[in-house]
């Protein structure tokens, strides 16, 4: 089942004007519920320009985005709607944060779905538990919090919408690894608890074979590559033309293929390598 | 969308005008509003006129430009003629209908108060165009320098004034990001912006504004730290890097307009003053 279709998306910024350029060229691709789809690109590949046509922030130059098979940008009302059903949650969210306590903060999105206070309250007590604060935060003032616990805090803003898909742009930019690994298990959580769709934007290769179903590789505004995690990373050479690097320890198992040892799978992080390493040291092989 | 609005409508072109130093142009702007309002008849008006047109011309900006800067005025141009047409009670009656009654010297007083704004209007665009903002900004800095005697006792300088207007110059199409992102972000939240009274549209910009300010505290206080590593401490022993130096150039714009100047006054006596 499609949850989310694109259907020849194109979108090109300034059009009619001395500076216009091409951002998306004819994007088509399909999402199925309850995946979590890693979206990879290059600086200036398209990927920004692609989420903010989800929710109808941008409007396409031509071709259509379907959210369960319907147009969103058919009437102001689908687009509202859509608004509430795709949550997307910006890069560097914690600067979008302005209420005075960190509840009133994430009941902001809900309240704009003119829901009833007791679910409102219902989603906040939730949400907060979702990205792993504790309930005594939602009486402080969201700017006297650490920039981890801001980010956090904005990303619960956007959860607290219940959206059937939640997109995440470069959750982690700027943070440290243990800040990394929080987003990445509060995001992985959320999604086992709720079922509901993630999409994550991310450049980095490492993070997204860490933690998605799907990889969706953007290259000068067009899908470059769409599939399994193993599909697209032993494309490595490919990958490399367009500016991104398959992770070092898959490199690494990939020449160890190629010489002839008998890898299974893929290997993309280092607990994977370390497994297979001692696999491999069981079967008698000499490393 | 926000970021289309244009703010600093300096164009790169190469030409005398772009040349100029920034003091000679700021100088001679202020000289030519005040001359304009010397004009007292369509002779020295004219004579006005074609000064404008051919700085125009030698500017090598695109007239389109200016076309455009001029646009939003000009329905103050129209009102304030039309307002002159119907008030105006001097000169003989050339038409005469109902109640109203128009008089030739109050055509002449529209016409020229229309040429003289248009005027006014090219000259200050001509300033902008031909001038970066920071260059305008040290021009003014240098042209207010011996207000620093006044200001001794102080620590305030002319500088501090100057350095003050180029920052904010520089951070304005920084913060128009800023504000679309921001805005981007609370849309994103279901956020309401296009729609409802007044008082909820004034409302709807809370979650915008609130981020801003705390950002642009944020940004002062990275670049105000910025600004100390870099051992910046304002005015006094300050030097600079590139000099502005009156040139060759300066002097021979200074004399053409010092002749157009005495023109002025020698048609305003010779001909009947049209107001």
């Amino acid at each position: 089942m499609n949850v989310l279709s694109v259907r020849g998306l194109t979108h090109v910024y300034g059009q009619g004007t001395s500076s216009e350029a091409v951002a998306l060229n004819n994007c088509s691709f399909d999402i199925e519920k309850g995946e979590l789809v890693g979206i990879i690109g290059h600086t200036g590949s398209g990927k920004s320009t692609l989420i903010q046509h989800f929710n109808g922030l941008l409007k396409p130059t031509s071709g259509q985005v379907l959210l369960n098979g319907k147009d969103i940008n058919e009437s102001k009302e689908s687009i509202v709607q859509s608004r509430f059903k795709i949550g997307l949650c910006f890069q560097y969210p914690e600067y979008q944060l302005f209420e005075e306590t960190v509840a009133k903060d994430i009941a902001f999105g809900p309240k704009n779905m003119k829901l009833d206070e007791k679910e409102i309250n219902r989603r906040v007590l939730q949400c907060i538990e979702y990205v792993g604060l504790d309930k005594s935060y939602l009486d402080k003032s969201p700017f006297d919090l650490s920039g981890g616990e801001k980010r956090r805090v904005a990303i619960a803003g956007v959860m607290a919408m219940e959206p059937e898909i939640l997109v995440l742009d470069e959750p982690t930019a700027g943070l440290d690894p243990k800040g990394r690994d929080t987003i990445f298990g509060l995001i992985r959580e959320y999604r086992e608890k709720t079922g509901s769709t993630v999409i994550v934007v991310s450049h980095s290769m490492e993070d997204v074979a860490k933690l998605a179903t799907k990889a969706l590789v953007m290259n000068k505004g067009t899908v470059a590559m769409y599939g399994s995690i193993d599909d697209v990373y032993s494309r490595a050479d490919e990958l490399v033309t367009m500016g991104l690097n398959v992770p070092q320890i898959t490199r690494i198992f990939m020449k160890l293929k190629a010489e002839g040892l008998p890898i299974c799978g893929n290997i993309y992080t280092v607990e994977q390598g370390v497994n297979e390493i001692i696999r491999l040291k069981k079967e008698g092989y000499s490393l | 969308m926000i970021k289309d609005i244009t703010i600093g409508q300096y164009y790169k072109a190469e030409s005398v005008l772009h040349k100029c130093d920034p003091r000679t142009k700021l100088l001679l702007t202020i000289a030519f509003v005040v001359v304009i309002f010397l004009c007292k008849n369509f002779y020295s008006l004219a004579l006005m006129a074609a000064l404008t047109v051919i700085a125009m011309l030698i500017s090598k900006v695109p007239v389109k430009m200016f076309l455009k800067s001029m646009k939003p005025i000009l329905p103050l141009i129209l009102l304030t003629a039309v307002l002159n047409i119907f008030y105006n009670t001097g000169g003989e009656i050339l038409l005469s209908f109902w109640k109203i009654t128009i008089r030739d010297k109050a055509v002449f007083t529209a016409i020229f108060i229309a040429i003289r704004i248009f005027c006014l209007i090219i000259v200050s665009s001509l300033l902008t165009y031909t001038t970066t903002p920071t260059m305008l900004t040290d021009g003014i800095e240098k042209l207010l320098k011996p207000l620093d005697f006044i200001l001794k006792p102080t620590s305030f300088r002319v500088h501090t004034l100057a350095m003050m207007m180029t920052l904010a110059l520089r951070f304005i199409p920084t913060l128009i990001e800023e504000i679309d992102k921001i805005m981007n972000a609370q849309k994103a939240r279901g956020a309401d912006l296009e729609s409802g009274s007044i008082m909820q549209r004034a409302k709807a910009l809370i979650p915008i504004i609130i981020p801003l300010f705390v950002s642009s505290f944020r940004r002062a206080y990275e670049l105000a730290f910025a600004m100390d590593c870099r051992c910046y401490t304002g005015g006094d022993g300050r030097t600079r890097m590139k000099q502005m130096r009156f040139t060759y150039r300066d002097l021979l714009v200074f004399f053409v307009f010092a002749l157009i100047f005495a023109g002025i006054i020698v048609l305003n006596i010779k001909f009947l003053p049209v107001i």
